[in-house]
Protein backbone atom coordinates (compact mmCIF):
# COMPACT_ATOMS: atom_id res chain seq x y z
CA UNK A 1 0.00 0.00 0.00
CA UNK A 2 1.27 3.63 -0.49
CA UNK A 3 1.78 6.35 1.59
CA UNK A 4 -1.57 8.17 0.50
CA UNK A 5 -3.82 4.76 1.69
CA UNK A 6 -1.53 4.37 4.90
CA UNK A 7 -3.16 7.97 6.03
CA UNK A 8 -5.66 7.23 8.51
CA UNK A 9 -7.01 10.54 8.19
CA UNK A 10 -7.30 10.52 4.39
CA UNK A 11 -9.49 7.02 4.81
CA UNK A 12 -11.61 8.60 7.60
CA UNK A 13 -12.59 11.47 5.15
CA UNK A 14 -12.60 8.56 2.14
CA UNK A 15 -15.22 6.62 4.77
CA UNK A 16 -17.10 9.92 5.51
CA UNK A 17 -18.15 11.05 1.94
CA UNK A 18 -19.39 7.12 1.24
CA UNK A 19 -21.30 7.55 4.66
CA UNK A 20 -22.15 10.82 3.23
CA UNK A 21 -23.77 9.56 -0.24
CA UNK A 22 -25.76 6.95 1.07
CA UNK A 23 -27.23 8.83 4.19
CA UNK A 24 -28.50 11.48 1.35
CA UNK A 25 -29.38 8.68 -0.87
CA UNK A 26 -31.27 7.17 2.15
CA UNK A 27 -32.80 10.50 3.13
CA UNK A 28 -34.11 10.98 -0.57
CA UNK A 29 -35.99 8.13 -0.34
CA UNK A 30 -37.48 8.46 2.94
CA UNK A 31 -38.42 11.78 1.90
CA UNK A 32 -39.84 10.09 -1.54
CA UNK A 33 -41.51 7.32 0.85
CA UNK A 34 -43.43 10.65 3.10
CA UNK A 35 -44.39 12.25 -0.29
CA UNK A 36 -45.61 9.41 -1.04
CA UNK A 37 -49.54 9.73 -3.08
CA UNK A 38 -51.61 6.89 -3.60
CA UNK A 39 -52.31 7.75 -6.73
CA UNK A 40 -49.53 6.94 -8.35
CA UNK A 41 -48.89 2.89 -9.29
CA UNK A 42 -46.86 0.71 -7.23
CA UNK A 43 -44.13 0.22 -10.54
CA UNK A 44 -43.67 4.05 -11.06
CA UNK A 45 -43.16 4.10 -7.04
CA UNK A 46 -40.59 1.84 -7.08
CA UNK A 47 -38.81 2.79 -10.49
CA UNK A 48 -38.47 6.17 -8.47
CA UNK A 49 -36.60 4.28 -5.69
CA UNK A 50 -34.36 2.16 -7.87
CA UNK A 51 -33.21 5.37 -9.43
CA UNK A 52 -32.42 6.45 -5.63
CA UNK A 53 -30.07 3.59 -5.17
CA UNK A 54 -28.72 3.22 -8.93
CA UNK A 55 -27.34 7.02 -8.09
CA UNK A 56 -25.76 6.30 -4.51
CA UNK A 57 -24.70 3.68 -6.12
CA UNK A 58 -23.12 4.75 -9.11
CA UNK A 59 -21.69 7.82 -6.89
CA UNK A 60 -20.06 5.17 -4.16
CA UNK A 61 -18.94 3.09 -7.07
CA UNK A 62 -16.99 6.39 -8.99
CA UNK A 63 -15.22 7.24 -5.41
CA UNK A 64 -14.33 3.49 -5.10
CA UNK A 65 -12.44 4.00 -8.94
CA UNK A 66 -11.03 6.86 -7.55
CA UNK A 67 -9.81 5.88 -3.93
CA UNK A 68 -5.81 4.72 -3.51
CA UNK A 69 -7.34 1.16 -2.67
CA UNK A 70 -8.58 0.74 -5.87
CA UNK A 71 -5.64 2.10 -8.06
CA UNK A 72 -2.97 -0.20 -5.96
CA UNK A 73 -5.28 -3.02 -6.59
CA UNK A 74 -5.23 -2.05 -10.10
CA UNK A 75 -1.54 -2.04 -10.30
CA UNK A 76 -1.00 -5.16 -9.01
CA UNK A 77 -3.39 -7.16 -11.13
CA UNK A 78 -1.81 -5.32 -14.15
CA UNK A 79 1.37 -6.20 -13.14
CA UNK A 80 0.03 -10.01 -13.01
CA UNK A 81 -1.25 -9.76 -16.02
CA UNK A 82 1.64 -8.92 -17.60
CA UNK A 83 4.07 -11.03 -15.64
CA UNK A 84 1.62 -13.78 -17.09
CA UNK A 85 1.89 -12.87 -20.54
CA UNK A 86 5.72 -12.64 -20.36
CA UNK A 87 6.14 -15.73 -18.94
CA UNK A 88 3.44 -17.57 -21.46
CA UNK A 89 5.50 -15.52 -24.35
CA UNK A 90 9.10 -16.90 -23.31
CA UNK A 91 7.21 -20.71 -23.01
CA UNK A 92 5.79 -20.41 -26.39
CA UNK A 93 9.22 -19.06 -27.78
CA UNK A 94 11.40 -21.54 -26.36
CA UNK A 95 9.10 -24.24 -27.55
CA UNK A 96 8.99 -22.66 -30.84
CA UNK A 97 12.81 -22.38 -30.70
CA UNK A 98 13.15 -26.25 -29.72
CA UNK A 99 11.27 -27.32 -33.05
CA UNK A 100 13.18 -25.46 -35.49
CA UNK A 101 10.21 -22.96 -35.28
CA UNK A 102 9.83 -18.92 -35.72
CA UNK A 103 8.50 -17.21 -32.74
CA UNK A 104 6.66 -14.11 -32.54
CA UNK A 105 10.11 -12.84 -30.94
CA UNK A 106 11.68 -13.64 -34.32
CA UNK A 107 8.75 -11.72 -36.56
CA UNK A 108 9.32 -8.41 -34.20
CA UNK A 109 12.82 -8.34 -34.61
CA UNK A 110 12.26 -8.44 -38.43
CA UNK A 111 9.93 -5.85 -38.09
CA UNK A 112 12.15 -3.82 -36.20
CA UNK A 113 14.85 -4.41 -38.40
CA UNK A 114 12.87 -3.33 -41.55
CA UNK A 115 11.33 0.29 -39.86
CA UNK A 116 14.84 1.03 -39.13
CA UNK A 117 15.82 0.13 -42.46
CA UNK A 118 12.85 2.33 -44.03
CA UNK A 119 13.76 5.02 -41.32
CA UNK A 120 17.41 5.02 -42.85
CA UNK A 121 16.26 5.01 -46.40
CA UNK A 122 13.51 7.50 -45.56
CA UNK A 123 15.91 10.23 -43.79
CA UNK A 124 18.43 9.34 -47.33
CA UNK A 125 15.41 10.45 -49.64
CA UNK A 126 14.98 13.77 -47.50
CA UNK A 127 18.41 14.27 -47.81
CA UNK A 128 19.15 13.96 -51.18
CA UNK A 129 15.56 16.30 -52.11
CA UNK A 130 16.91 18.46 -50.08
CA UNK A 131 20.19 18.88 -52.28
CA UNK A 132 18.36 18.66 -55.14
CA UNK A 133 16.09 21.14 -53.85
CA UNK A 134 19.05 23.43 -53.02
CA UNK A 135 20.81 23.12 -56.49
CA UNK A 136 17.52 23.93 -58.37
CA UNK A 137 17.25 27.16 -56.33
CA UNK A 138 20.55 27.57 -57.39
CA UNK A 139 21.35 28.48 -53.61
CA UNK A 140 24.00 27.07 -51.37
CA UNK A 141 22.59 25.08 -48.56
CA UNK A 142 18.81 25.40 -49.52
CA UNK A 143 16.08 24.73 -47.36
CA UNK A 144 15.18 21.39 -46.74
CA UNK A 145 11.73 19.99 -47.89
CA UNK A 146 9.46 18.90 -45.64
CA UNK A 147 9.67 15.60 -44.45
CA UNK A 148 9.30 12.79 -46.96
CA UNK A 149 5.57 11.14 -47.02
CA UNK A 150 5.73 7.50 -45.82
CA UNK A 151 4.23 5.12 -48.14
CA UNK A 152 3.76 1.95 -46.60
CA UNK A 153 2.63 0.04 -49.64
CA UNK B 1 -60.06 3.18 -0.49
CA UNK B 2 -61.32 0.14 -2.61
CA UNK B 3 -60.93 2.46 -5.74
CA UNK B 4 -57.66 2.66 -5.02
CA UNK B 5 -56.90 -1.19 -3.88
CA UNK B 6 -58.56 -1.46 -7.60
CA UNK B 7 -55.75 0.88 -9.34
CA UNK B 8 -52.93 -0.76 -7.26
CA UNK B 9 -54.14 -4.20 -8.60
CA UNK B 10 -54.63 -3.21 -11.97
CA UNK B 11 -51.07 -0.98 -12.54
CA UNK B 12 -49.08 -4.16 -10.88
CA UNK B 13 -51.10 -6.97 -13.45
CA UNK B 14 -50.36 -4.54 -16.19
CA UNK B 15 -46.60 -3.95 -15.39
CA UNK B 16 -46.70 -8.02 -15.19
CA UNK B 17 -48.30 -8.41 -18.63
CA UNK B 18 -45.65 -5.88 -19.90
CA UNK B 19 -43.01 -7.94 -18.42
CA UNK B 20 -44.17 -11.10 -20.32
CA UNK B 21 -44.89 -9.96 -23.32
CA UNK B 22 -40.87 -7.97 -23.56
CA UNK B 23 -39.35 -11.50 -22.50
CA UNK B 24 -41.53 -12.98 -25.67
CA UNK B 25 -39.33 -10.62 -27.57
CA UNK B 26 -36.18 -11.32 -26.21
CA UNK B 27 -35.35 -14.16 -28.68
CA UNK B 28 -36.24 -12.69 -31.64
CA UNK B 29 -33.68 -9.57 -30.87
CA UNK B 30 -30.76 -11.61 -30.88
CA UNK B 31 -31.87 -12.14 -35.06
CA UNK B 32 -32.03 -8.71 -34.96
CA UNK B 33 -29.04 -7.14 -33.69
CA UNK B 34 -27.10 -9.19 -35.98
CA UNK B 35 -28.84 -7.59 -38.98
CA UNK B 36 -27.86 -3.72 -37.70
CA UNK B 37 -26.62 -1.91 -40.61
CA UNK B 38 -22.89 -0.06 -39.99
CA UNK B 39 -22.82 3.72 -41.46
CA UNK B 40 -26.16 5.15 -43.09
CA UNK B 41 -25.37 7.13 -45.68
CA UNK B 42 -23.88 5.84 -49.56
CA UNK B 43 -20.41 5.88 -48.76
CA UNK B 44 -17.61 4.62 -52.02
CA UNK B 45 -13.98 3.62 -50.95
CA UNK B 46 -11.91 5.92 -52.85
CA UNK B 47 -7.98 5.14 -52.14
CA UNK B 48 -6.71 2.11 -49.39
CA UNK B 49 -3.49 2.13 -47.57
CA UNK B 50 -2.54 -1.08 -45.56
CA UNK B 51 -5.59 -1.80 -42.87
CA UNK B 52 -6.57 2.08 -44.01
CA UNK B 53 -9.81 3.26 -45.83
CA UNK B 54 -10.59 6.36 -47.27
CA UNK B 55 -14.72 6.52 -47.53
CA UNK B 56 -16.15 9.33 -49.86
CA UNK B 57 -20.20 9.78 -49.31
CA UNK B 58 -21.17 11.14 -52.81
CA UNK B 59 -24.35 13.55 -53.79
CA UNK B 60 -26.50 13.62 -56.59
CA UNK B 61 -25.68 17.11 -57.36
CA UNK B 62 -22.33 18.40 -56.81
CA UNK B 63 -20.84 19.80 -53.75
CA UNK B 64 -21.61 23.35 -52.36
CA UNK B 65 -18.28 24.23 -51.34
CA UNK B 66 -14.94 24.10 -52.46
CA UNK B 67 -13.17 22.94 -49.91
CA UNK B 68 -12.99 19.18 -48.82
CA UNK B 69 -13.88 17.77 -45.55
CA UNK B 70 -12.65 15.55 -43.70
CA UNK B 71 -13.35 13.03 -40.72
CA UNK B 72 -10.59 11.95 -38.96
CA UNK B 73 -11.98 9.44 -35.90
CA UNK B 74 -10.11 7.53 -32.72
CA UNK B 75 -8.08 4.55 -33.55
CA UNK B 76 -9.59 2.71 -30.59
CA UNK B 77 -13.66 2.18 -32.13
CA UNK B 78 -14.55 1.99 -36.02
CA UNK B 79 -15.83 5.70 -37.30
CA UNK B 80 -19.52 4.31 -38.12
CA UNK B 81 -20.57 5.99 -34.60
CA UNK B 82 -20.60 9.28 -36.96
CA UNK B 83 -22.76 8.12 -39.05
CA UNK B 84 -25.08 5.74 -37.09
CA UNK B 85 -28.80 6.46 -38.40
CA UNK B 86 -30.29 8.64 -41.31
CA UNK B 87 -31.78 10.49 -38.36
CA UNK B 88 -28.23 10.38 -36.19
CA UNK B 89 -25.38 10.98 -38.35
CA UNK B 90 -22.85 14.03 -37.86
CA UNK B 91 -21.74 13.01 -41.63
CA UNK B 92 -25.03 13.27 -42.74
CA UNK B 93 -25.48 16.78 -41.85
CA UNK B 94 -22.24 17.66 -43.41
CA UNK B 95 -23.01 16.04 -46.59
CA UNK B 96 -26.65 17.60 -46.80
CA UNK B 97 -25.11 21.28 -46.03
CA UNK B 98 -23.36 20.61 -49.58
CA UNK B 99 -19.45 19.83 -47.92
CA UNK B 100 -17.86 16.74 -50.25
CA UNK B 101 -17.14 14.39 -47.32
CA UNK B 102 -14.16 11.85 -46.97
CA UNK B 103 -14.01 9.62 -43.71
CA UNK B 104 -11.09 7.84 -42.59
CA UNK B 105 -11.28 4.19 -41.39
CA UNK B 106 -8.72 3.36 -39.45
CA UNK B 107 -8.66 -0.70 -39.80
CA UNK B 108 -8.22 -3.06 -36.82
CA UNK B 109 -4.48 -3.16 -37.03
CA UNK B 110 -3.08 -6.61 -37.29
CA UNK B 111 0.59 -7.70 -34.98
CA UNK B 112 2.58 -6.84 -37.54
CA UNK B 113 1.42 -2.85 -36.80
CA UNK B 114 2.62 -2.97 -33.45
CA UNK B 115 5.58 -0.76 -34.08
CA UNK B 116 3.26 2.23 -36.51
CA UNK B 117 4.21 5.21 -34.34
CA UNK B 118 2.18 8.45 -34.17
CA UNK B 119 4.41 9.59 -36.50
CA UNK B 120 3.25 7.32 -39.30
CA UNK B 121 -0.01 7.94 -38.91
CA UNK B 122 0.07 11.50 -38.57
CA UNK B 123 2.75 12.02 -41.12
CA UNK B 124 2.44 9.51 -43.07
CA UNK B 125 -1.06 7.94 -43.17
CA UNK B 126 -2.91 11.15 -42.27
CA UNK B 127 -0.61 13.17 -44.82
CA UNK B 128 -0.69 10.89 -47.43
CA UNK B 129 -5.11 11.11 -47.35
CA UNK B 130 -5.08 14.93 -47.26
CA UNK B 131 -2.51 15.05 -50.12
CA UNK B 132 -5.03 12.28 -51.97
CA UNK B 133 -7.89 14.23 -51.59
CA UNK B 134 -6.65 17.81 -52.40
CA UNK B 135 -5.50 15.84 -55.65
CA UNK B 136 -9.09 14.18 -56.21
CA UNK B 137 -11.26 17.35 -55.53
CA UNK B 138 -8.75 19.86 -56.95
CA UNK B 139 -8.36 22.21 -54.31
CA UNK B 140 -5.51 23.18 -52.66
CA UNK B 141 -6.51 22.83 -49.22
CA UNK B 142 -9.06 20.65 -47.03
CA UNK B 143 -11.41 20.90 -43.90
CA UNK B 144 -10.40 18.46 -40.88
CA UNK B 145 -12.98 17.34 -37.98
CA UNK B 146 -11.09 15.44 -35.26
CA UNK B 147 -13.22 13.24 -33.10
CA UNK B 148 -11.57 12.03 -29.53
CA UNK B 149 -8.54 10.40 -30.12
CA UNK B 150 -8.52 11.39 -33.79
CA UNK B 151 -9.18 14.97 -32.91
CA UNK B 152 -6.13 15.38 -30.96
CA UNK B 153 -4.25 14.00 -33.98
CA UNK B 154 -5.47 16.31 -36.35
CA UNK B 155 -4.34 18.89 -34.16
CA UNK B 156 -0.71 17.46 -34.15
CA UNK B 157 -1.66 17.07 -37.73
CA UNK B 158 -2.50 20.70 -37.91
CA UNK B 159 0.47 22.02 -36.42
CA UNK B 160 2.95 20.23 -37.90
CA UNK B 161 1.48 20.40 -41.59
CA UNK B 162 0.06 24.30 -41.70
CA UNK B 163 -0.49 24.55 -45.11
CA UNK B 164 -3.01 22.32 -46.59
CA UNK B 165 -5.58 22.47 -43.46
CA UNK B 166 -8.05 25.55 -43.87
CA UNK B 167 -10.38 25.03 -40.58
CA UNK B 168 -9.91 22.57 -38.13
CA UNK B 169 -12.78 21.52 -36.08
CA UNK B 170 -12.35 19.25 -32.85
CA UNK B 171 -14.66 17.16 -31.21
CA UNK B 172 -13.90 16.19 -27.55
CA UNK B 173 -10.46 15.96 -27.92
CA UNK B 174 -8.09 15.39 -25.37
CA UNK B 175 -5.34 18.65 -25.66
CA UNK B 176 -4.77 19.19 -21.91
CA UNK B 177 -4.10 15.94 -19.87
CA UNK B 178 -3.07 17.41 -16.26
CA UNK B 179 -6.73 17.02 -14.96
CA UNK B 180 -7.82 14.35 -12.83
CA UNK B 181 -11.62 14.89 -13.50
CA UNK B 182 -11.33 11.85 -15.59
CA UNK B 183 -11.04 7.84 -14.40
CA UNK B 184 -8.44 7.25 -17.50
CA UNK B 185 -6.04 10.29 -16.59
CA UNK B 186 -6.51 9.14 -12.64
CA UNK B 187 -5.18 4.78 -14.00
CA UNK B 188 -2.43 6.17 -16.23
CA UNK B 189 -0.81 7.66 -14.00
CA UNK B 190 3.19 7.00 -14.36
CA UNK B 191 2.87 5.50 -10.66
CA UNK B 192 -0.01 2.86 -11.05
CA UNK B 193 0.39 1.59 -14.78
CA UNK B 194 3.61 0.69 -16.24
CA UNK B 195 2.83 1.00 -20.12
CA UNK B 196 6.25 -0.17 -21.16
CA UNK B 197 5.92 -3.50 -19.62
CA UNK B 198 2.67 -3.46 -21.21
CA UNK B 199 3.13 -2.97 -24.30
CA UNK B 200 6.35 -4.88 -24.22
CA UNK B 201 4.33 -7.94 -22.94
CA UNK B 202 0.88 -7.47 -24.98
CA UNK B 203 2.46 -5.90 -28.49
CA UNK B 204 -0.62 -4.13 -29.73
CA UNK B 205 -3.33 -2.89 -26.89
CA UNK B 206 -5.93 -5.36 -27.15
CA UNK B 207 -9.30 -4.49 -27.76
CA UNK B 208 -10.70 -6.28 -24.84
CA UNK B 209 -8.54 -4.44 -22.65
CA UNK B 210 -9.92 -1.06 -23.94
CA UNK B 211 -13.53 -1.92 -23.83
CA UNK B 212 -13.06 -3.57 -20.17
CA UNK B 213 -11.38 0.04 -19.22
CA UNK B 214 -14.47 2.19 -20.92
CA UNK B 215 -17.28 -0.35 -18.69
CA UNK B 216 -15.61 0.67 -16.01
CA UNK B 217 -15.96 3.89 -16.36
CA UNK B 218 -19.34 4.15 -15.33
CA UNK B 219 -19.99 0.55 -13.94
CA UNK B 220 -23.50 0.97 -12.63
CA UNK B 221 -24.38 2.15 -15.05
CA UNK B 222 -23.09 0.54 -18.25
CA UNK B 223 -23.79 -3.31 -16.24
CA UNK B 224 -26.96 -2.51 -14.44
CA UNK B 225 -29.39 -0.04 -15.32
CA UNK B 226 -28.28 -0.71 -19.09
CA UNK B 227 -29.91 -3.93 -19.43
CA UNK B 228 -32.43 -2.82 -17.18
CA UNK B 229 -33.48 -0.29 -19.61
CA UNK B 230 -33.35 -2.52 -22.29
CA UNK B 231 -35.76 -4.60 -20.84
CA UNK B 232 -38.46 -2.22 -20.03
CA UNK B 233 -37.92 -0.80 -23.60
CA UNK B 234 -38.02 -4.24 -25.30
CA UNK B 235 -41.58 -3.21 -26.43
CA UNK B 236 -40.78 0.10 -28.17
CA UNK B 237 -39.54 -0.85 -31.61
CA UNK B 238 -37.93 2.53 -32.31
CA UNK B 239 -35.82 2.40 -28.83
CA UNK B 240 -34.36 -1.28 -29.68
CA UNK B 241 -33.56 0.13 -32.53
CA UNK B 242 -31.01 2.51 -31.21
CA UNK B 243 -30.16 0.14 -28.36
CA UNK B 244 -28.72 -2.02 -30.71
CA UNK B 245 -27.35 0.11 -33.14
CA UNK B 246 -25.83 1.86 -30.31
CA UNK B 247 -24.57 -1.66 -28.93
CA UNK B 248 -23.25 -3.16 -32.03
CA UNK B 249 -20.79 -0.15 -32.21
CA UNK B 250 -19.93 0.12 -28.47
CA UNK B 251 -18.79 -3.67 -29.05
CA UNK B 252 -16.82 -3.34 -32.13
CA UNK B 253 -13.71 -2.29 -30.47
CA UNK B 254 -10.41 -2.54 -32.33
CA UNK B 255 -6.87 -2.90 -30.81
CA UNK B 256 -4.18 -0.11 -31.00
CA UNK B 257 -1.28 -0.49 -32.46
CA UNK B 258 1.06 -1.29 -29.42
CA UNK B 259 3.63 2.20 -30.28
CA UNK B 260 1.13 4.51 -30.64
CA UNK B 261 -1.01 3.52 -27.46
CA UNK B 262 2.81 3.66 -25.38
CA UNK B 263 3.47 7.11 -27.02
CA UNK B 264 -0.30 8.28 -26.63
CA UNK B 265 -0.26 7.25 -22.43
CA UNK B 266 2.95 7.94 -21.72
CA UNK B 267 3.37 11.40 -23.85
CA UNK B 268 0.00 12.92 -22.81
CA UNK B 269 -1.52 10.95 -20.02
CA UNK B 270 1.58 10.84 -17.80
CA UNK B 271 3.65 13.87 -19.22
CA UNK B 272 1.49 16.02 -21.34
CA UNK B 273 3.47 17.08 -23.26
CA UNK B 274 0.92 18.57 -26.24
CA UNK B 275 0.27 21.85 -23.86
CA UNK B 276 3.90 22.53 -23.39
CA UNK B 277 4.45 22.27 -26.99
CA UNK B 278 7.17 19.69 -26.72
CA UNK B 279 5.38 16.52 -28.08
CA UNK B 280 7.38 14.41 -30.51
CA UNK B 281 6.04 12.90 -32.99
CA UNK B 282 8.83 11.07 -34.91
CA UNK B 283 11.28 13.59 -35.66
CA UNK B 284 9.23 16.65 -34.92
CA UNK B 285 7.78 18.05 -31.98
CA UNK B 286 4.81 19.72 -32.04
CA UNK B 287 3.64 23.31 -31.22
CA UNK B 288 0.54 24.15 -31.14
CA UNK B 289 0.95 27.64 -31.64
CA UNK B 290 1.84 27.05 -34.96
CA UNK B 291 -2.06 26.45 -35.72
CA UNK B 292 -3.01 29.43 -37.55
CA UNK B 293 -6.61 28.60 -39.32
CA UNK B 294 -9.96 28.96 -38.40
CA UNK B 295 -10.59 26.75 -35.42
CA UNK B 296 -14.20 25.38 -34.13
CA UNK B 297 -13.95 22.85 -30.41
CA UNK B 298 -16.89 21.42 -29.38
CA UNK B 299 -17.00 20.24 -25.80
CA UNK B 300 -19.65 17.82 -24.70
CA UNK B 301 -20.16 18.69 -20.46
CA UNK B 302 -21.03 15.17 -19.62
CA UNK B 303 -18.47 13.84 -20.82
CA UNK B 304 -16.65 10.96 -18.82
CA UNK B 305 -14.17 9.79 -21.44
CA UNK B 306 -12.32 13.51 -22.41
CA UNK B 307 -14.17 15.88 -19.61
CA UNK B 308 -14.25 19.62 -21.07
CA UNK B 309 -11.54 20.74 -18.85
CA UNK B 310 -9.41 18.31 -21.06
CA UNK B 311 -10.58 19.87 -24.65
CA UNK B 312 -10.94 23.61 -23.23
CA UNK B 313 -7.07 24.84 -23.47
CA UNK B 314 -6.82 24.15 -27.05
CA UNK B 315 -8.30 27.68 -27.98
CA UNK B 316 -6.08 29.75 -25.77
CA UNK B 317 -2.71 27.47 -27.06
CA UNK B 318 -3.46 28.27 -30.86
CA UNK B 319 -2.35 31.51 -32.75
CA UNK B 320 -5.61 31.16 -34.61
CA UNK B 321 -7.47 34.60 -34.17
CA UNK B 322 -10.69 32.73 -35.42
CA UNK B 323 -11.31 30.46 -32.68
CA UNK B 324 -14.71 29.47 -31.35
CA UNK B 325 -16.08 26.68 -28.58
CA UNK B 326 -19.15 25.38 -28.19
CA UNK B 327 -20.20 23.33 -24.77
CA UNK B 328 -22.57 20.83 -25.98
CA UNK B 329 -25.22 19.58 -22.53
CA UNK B 330 -24.13 15.58 -23.85
CA UNK B 331 -21.67 13.03 -22.70
CA UNK B 332 -19.01 11.75 -25.46
CA UNK B 333 -20.93 9.85 -27.45
CA UNK B 334 -23.87 11.84 -27.22
CA UNK B 335 -21.95 14.57 -29.02
CA UNK B 336 -22.39 12.85 -32.00
CA UNK B 337 -25.13 10.43 -32.05
CA UNK B 338 -27.87 12.41 -29.33
CA UNK B 339 -30.68 13.92 -30.67
CA UNK B 340 -30.33 16.95 -28.61
CA UNK B 341 -26.77 17.31 -30.52
CA UNK B 342 -28.14 16.57 -33.78
CA UNK B 343 -30.99 19.55 -34.02
CA UNK B 344 -28.44 22.08 -31.77
CA UNK B 345 -24.73 21.45 -32.24
CA UNK B 346 -24.55 19.98 -35.79
CA UNK B 347 -26.37 22.73 -37.51
CA UNK B 348 -24.06 25.41 -35.99
CA UNK B 349 -21.48 23.25 -36.44
CA UNK B 350 -22.05 22.63 -40.13
CA UNK B 351 -23.26 26.49 -40.44
CA UNK B 352 -19.38 27.60 -38.98
CA UNK B 353 -17.63 25.82 -41.60
CA UNK B 354 -20.17 26.98 -44.37
CA UNK B 355 -18.98 30.64 -43.25
CA UNK B 356 -15.63 29.94 -43.62
CA UNK B 357 -15.33 28.14 -46.97
CA UNK B 358 -15.24 29.10 -50.26
CA UNK B 359 -18.05 28.37 -52.21
CA UNK B 360 -17.49 25.65 -55.37
CA UNK B 361 -17.69 26.94 -59.01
Amino acid sequence: MNDESDDPKQTAEQWAAFQKIWTDSFAKMMQLGFSYSPEAAPPEFLRQIRTGIFQALSQSWDQFLRSPQFMEGMKQWMEQAVSFRKMSNDFFTKVRHETQGTAQKDVDAVLVALQQLETRVLNRVEELAAEVDALKTGRKGGTPKKKKRRNRN
Amino acid sequence: MGDQWTKWQESVINETAANAKRLARLPSLLQRAQRVKKGATPSEVVYELDHIKLLHYPTQSPPKFATPLIFVFALVNRPYILDLKPDRSVVNHFVRHGFDTYLVDWGAPSHADRFLTLDDYINGYLANIVDFVRERTDAPRVNILGYCMGGTMSAMFTALHRDPVKNLILLAAGIDFSTRDGLLNLWTRAEYFDVDRFVDAFGNCPAEFLQSSFLLLKPVQNLIEKPISFFEKADDDEAIDDFLTMETWLNDNIPVAGEVYREFVKYLYQQNLLVQNKMPVGKHIVDLRKITCPVLNIMAKADDLVPCVQSMPFNDLVSSKDRHAIIAPAGHIGLAVGSKAQREVWPQACDWLAKRSNAAR
